[in-house]
């Protein structure tokens, strides 16, 4: 069956019955959701456990069982890779991975595929896992990959049952309470695991720094967790906060950041009360630092900013330029510090942010975004989960969440890569819809929506360089030769899902190339 | 004799010919994606050389122009009297003589991973330098790339190459680059008359051999010896090719022994706006070279402005923004020329010969100056974006 951004997507996927997308919001769901796992608790009770073997062994946990992870500590991870370990020693087989994302870091996870302890993951892949099973072959049932608010809506609609949930924690206390922005390493909120947590059979608690009862924030509740383990180490500080924060130099970038910047400010939403989601790569961050210096030129107060929180959003919150934060991921130290001691920068979960099943999402009351992508085409439609070659590389993240929030998404790409154009005829997997896409930003300038006559407008009043997809695209092509495609083949090795739930596109097996 | 040229860094390739044998090897990341387009690039660019080589190629991240710029730099190298020069077509009109020059943004012309994308920032004019910024040994290839670079972008304002000194590789940059119609040549160290003939001449013969329209290439002396700025006058009447006179205040200091301080450098730069005046062309200032300075740039850019510099000189595109604020009319500017120019109209439909404005005298000058900025500001705006 062919769904509503003109992909072929088949009615069963693996074991799975598909509902195909039909537009951004056209699901409406009203009824109970799946309940909480409760069993209740004696007057006393040690729930430490002196190893993750340990633990895998108290929960119970047998093949072909669920067990999930959250990504806060990004690449610098090490719990995901310690617990598979145990689960290889414990001669566990046919386990499903339910991280919210894994990492190059997490590359043994290919070799814990290869010996059948893991058959099949569902989560965003970010690097060689997602390069493993691009290859395909090799899980039992086609990959399954969510934004950060559908991942949410699957454990609470009961799509994905949770066995045990292994929760990676900077700071616990022996009864189950634990928080990521205290302790000896400390990663930024953790309240992507909060649904899992509550939701799941049984939930472990793995920290390197245990103190006295109780500790706080509370993000992981004591009544949802049962075992505790303390280990030596659950990730490495140097990855875990600061990867990310690269501020561009590039030229190119930059270039992108300005008319980024430039076409914010000259939408009607820049005025007070003004609301932005920034990300922590090198444009975003650009990007933000230059609203900052705008809204202090314009005298303009801003609602909020939402987060992944950065020095650099940090710096405008502080700067007085907005009244809050919103953030559910930390990316450096600075935002951390800033989520422990400031009231106004405020803890949400994915729920909160994006849950589409719920009464209201962050992201509906964000006026703009600006977002990055693999690719776009002509019909503005976004990739960010492949490349051109067809390799599945990256996870969705909220990009769908925040592109169909917001009520001016951006997306910025530059036109060329290398030798490779990013404008494409059709892009190679749709990940976000043109639908909900308002302007691509390129170096070559801005392309418009059609659906939004009244930017372009404002944007040729500005004086910016509006042009088409199809110009900015012919430019680039005198460039460079055209490119190769892949060629697919009939196996499926990833479902992308829609926000609600329904598949928007699959990702196929790459045969070769053209 | 096998001969590499390029390099791996981001943007570049890296290419070895050897002349007398067949073939073409591609190394590149995505092998799948892109070799069919390398090679058919590599084999486009062999087959105009006329030569038979092999080629094998380790590509990272190179434009077409940057591939065939290099696999011509290896033939002519490894062939020299064998490989012709390629040349390609151009679509590139010349450009009128007082058009707005506020910025010229420099480019290496060796680093194509700099090159990428000079285009797109709005830039009035585009500097593509083989001089200073290209070291001896990399001079042939970055005239070669220099060449191919100006047949393939296309872009709304001007694009200038700054030659060599004439008798130190500005003639051989001149032959090659001219087959890729710049709109001007930068001409550095220039310090007489002669500098400025011994050019106008070469790209005379040049374009008549070319069956392009004689004239058409812009000379932009860049004077910054103390001999150069001792003649700036001769040198801005020196030729009807002569647009304006660039100031380049880093070698001046260095010849004058000067520190580089404004008050130190308020003679060169007067004597050279005075002479550009008197011949009725631009001046342009100095790069300002701390990229991080952006309140000592938009100072500098604002005195340049007022000692009545057209443009300057910018070694980023984040030092754009400032020098086109600095160097274009500001409104309140615009809207006393319009005033200018209404009240003087209406004297005229009046019959009266003079006519004040704000108490103050509007003569024939004051008039002209209105008109100028009125037209300049007009120009500006009818070319989208730049602010």
């Amino acid at each position: 069956m062919r769904n509503a951004v003109g992909r072929e997507i088949p009615e069963r996927i693996g074991s799975r019955d598909v509902e195909a997308y039909r537009g951004p919001f056209a699901l409406r769901r009203d009824g109970r959701k799946v309940a909480r796992h409760q069993k209740g608790a004696p007057r006393s009770e040690d729930k430490l456990l002196p190893s993750i073997d340990a633990a895998i062994e108290a929960c119970g946990l047998s093949d072909g069982m669920t067990i999930s992870f959250h990504h806060s500590f990004r690449d610098g991870d090490r719990v995901i890779n310690l617990v598979l370990d145990a689960c290889a020693r414990a001669g566990l087989k046919d386990l499903r991975l339910f991280p919210t994302a894994l990492f190059p870091t997490h590359q043994p996870v290919i070799e814990h595929v290869r010996n059948g302890v893991v058959s099949r993951i569902e989560g965003s892949m970010n690097g060689p896992v997602g390069a493993f099973v691009s290859q395909g072959g090799r899980l039992a049932e086609p990959a399954v990959l969510r934004s950060h608010g559908g991942r949410w809506r699957a454990v609470e609609a009961g799509d994905v049952a949770i066995d045990v949930a292994f929760i990676a924690a900077p700071q616990a206390d022996p009864y189950g309470n634990a928080n990521g922005i205290r302790g000896k390493t400390p990663c930024g909120p953790i309240s992507f695991a909060t649904v899992d947590a509550r939701h799941a059979r049984q939930t472990v608690v793995i920290t390197n720094d245990l103190q006295p009862y109780p500790v706080y924030p509370m993000e992981i509740e004591q009544g949802w967790t049962d075992w505790v383990v303390v280990v030596d180490e659950i990730g490495d500080p140097a990855s875990i906060a600061s990867g990310t924060l690269q501020l561009t130099r590039s030229p190119t970038n930059l270039r992108i950041a300005r008319l980024t910047a430039d076409a914010v400010v000259a939408s009607p939403y820049f005025v007070d009360g003004f609301s932005f989601q920034g990300g922590a790569g090198g444009i975003s961050l650009a990007v933000t630092s230059h609203l900052g210096d705008e809204m202090e030129r314009a005298g303009i107060v801003g609602s909020f900013g939402m987060g992944g929180g950065t020095k650099m959003l940090v710096g405008v919150l502080h700067s007085g330029l907005i009244r809050a934060i919103l953030d559910g991921q930390a990316f450096d130290l600075d935002a951390i510090a800033s989520i422990r001691d400031d009231a106004a920068h405020v803890m949400i979960d994915p729920g909160f942010y994006a849950n589409f099943d719920s009464r209201g999402c962050a992201t509906y009351q964000l006026d703009t975004a600006f977002l990055g992508a693999t690719e776009v085409d002509l019909d503005f439609n976004v990739n960010v989960n492949t490349h051109s070659d067809g390799r599945l590389l990256h996870g969705i993240g909220g990009h769908q969440d925040v592109a169909s929030g917001a009520a001016m998404t951006m997306i910025t790409i530059p036109a060329l890569r290398g030798r490779m154009p990013m404008i494409r005829d059709r892009v190679t997997t749709v990940t976000t819809p043109g639908e909900v896409v308002d302007v691509v930003v390129t170096e070559r300038g801005l392309a418009v929506n059609p659906r939004r006559e009244d930017l372009s407008e404002r944007f040729v009043a500005a004086g910016l360089p509006v042009r088409s997809l199809e110009e900015i695209k012919a430019e680039v092509e005198r460039l460079v030769r055209p490119v190769g495609r892949p060629i697919f083949g009939e196996e499926i090795i990833a479902a992308i899902e829609w926000r609600d739930g329904t598949v928007i596109d699959v990702v196929r097996k790459v045969e070769g190339w053209e | 004799m096998a001969v590499r040229i390029g390099s791996e860094e981001k943007g570049d390739c890296l290419v070895e010919v050897e002349p007398g044998r067949d073939g073409v090897t591609v190394e590149t990341k995505n092998k799948d994606l892109l070799e069919g387009g390398i090679r058919a690039v590599v084999r486009e660019a062999v087959a105009a050389l006329g030569v038979d080589a092999s080629v094998r190629i380790v590509e990272t991240g190179a434009l077409d122009y940057v591939i065939a710029a290099r696999v011509e730099a290896a033939a002519r190298a490894a062939a020299p009297d064998r490989a012709l020069p390629i040349v390609p077509s151009v679509d590139r009109a010349a450009s009128q003589r007082d058009r707005p020059r506020r910025s010229r943004l420099y480019a290496p012309g060796n680093r194509p991973r700099l090159l990428a994308g000079i285009e797109v920032h709005g830039a009035d004019c585009i500097l593509l330098d083989l001089e200073d910024a290209v070291p001896l040994s990399e001079k042939e290839a970055a005239r070669i790339l220099v060449k191919h670079l100006l047949a393939t972008i296309r872009f709304p304002g001007e694009v200038w190459v700054r030659i060599n000194p004439i008798d130190a590789g500005g003639c051989g940059d001149v032959e090659e680059i001219v087959l890729g119609r710049p709109h001007g040549i930068c001409l550095p160290k220039a310090e007489s008359v002669a500098d400025v003939r011994a050019l106008s001449e070469l790209l005379s013969r040049i374009e008549l051999d070319r069956g392009v329209d004689e004239g058409t290439t812009w000379i932009m002396p860049i004077l910054e010896t103390a001999a150069g700025v001792l003649h700036a006058e001769e040198i801005a009447g020196a030729d009807p090719r002569v647009v304006a006179l660039a100031f380049g205040a880093e070698d001046y200091t260095r010849d004058v022994g000067a520190r580089r301080r404004w008050d130190a450098l308020l003679y060169a730069r007067s004597r050279i706006v005075a002479a550009a005046a008197s011949a009725g062309i631009q001046a342009s200032d100095t790069v300002f070279a701390d990229l991080d300075d952006v309140s000592g740039l938009a100072e500098e850019c604002a005195r340049a402005r007022d000692l009545g510099f057209d443009g300057k000189g910018a070694i980023n595109p984040r030092q754009l923004p400032a020098i086109h604020r600095a160097f274009s009319p500001t409104k309140d500017e615009l809207d006393y020329a319009r005033r200018v120019v209404a009240a003087a109209e209406g004297a005229e439909a009046n019959g009266a010969g003079a006519v004040a404005l704000d108490g103050r005298m509007v003569d024939r000058p004051v008039l002209e100056r209105a008109l100028r900025t009125i037209n300049y500001a007009g120009r500006l705006a009818g070319r989208g974006e730049e602010r």
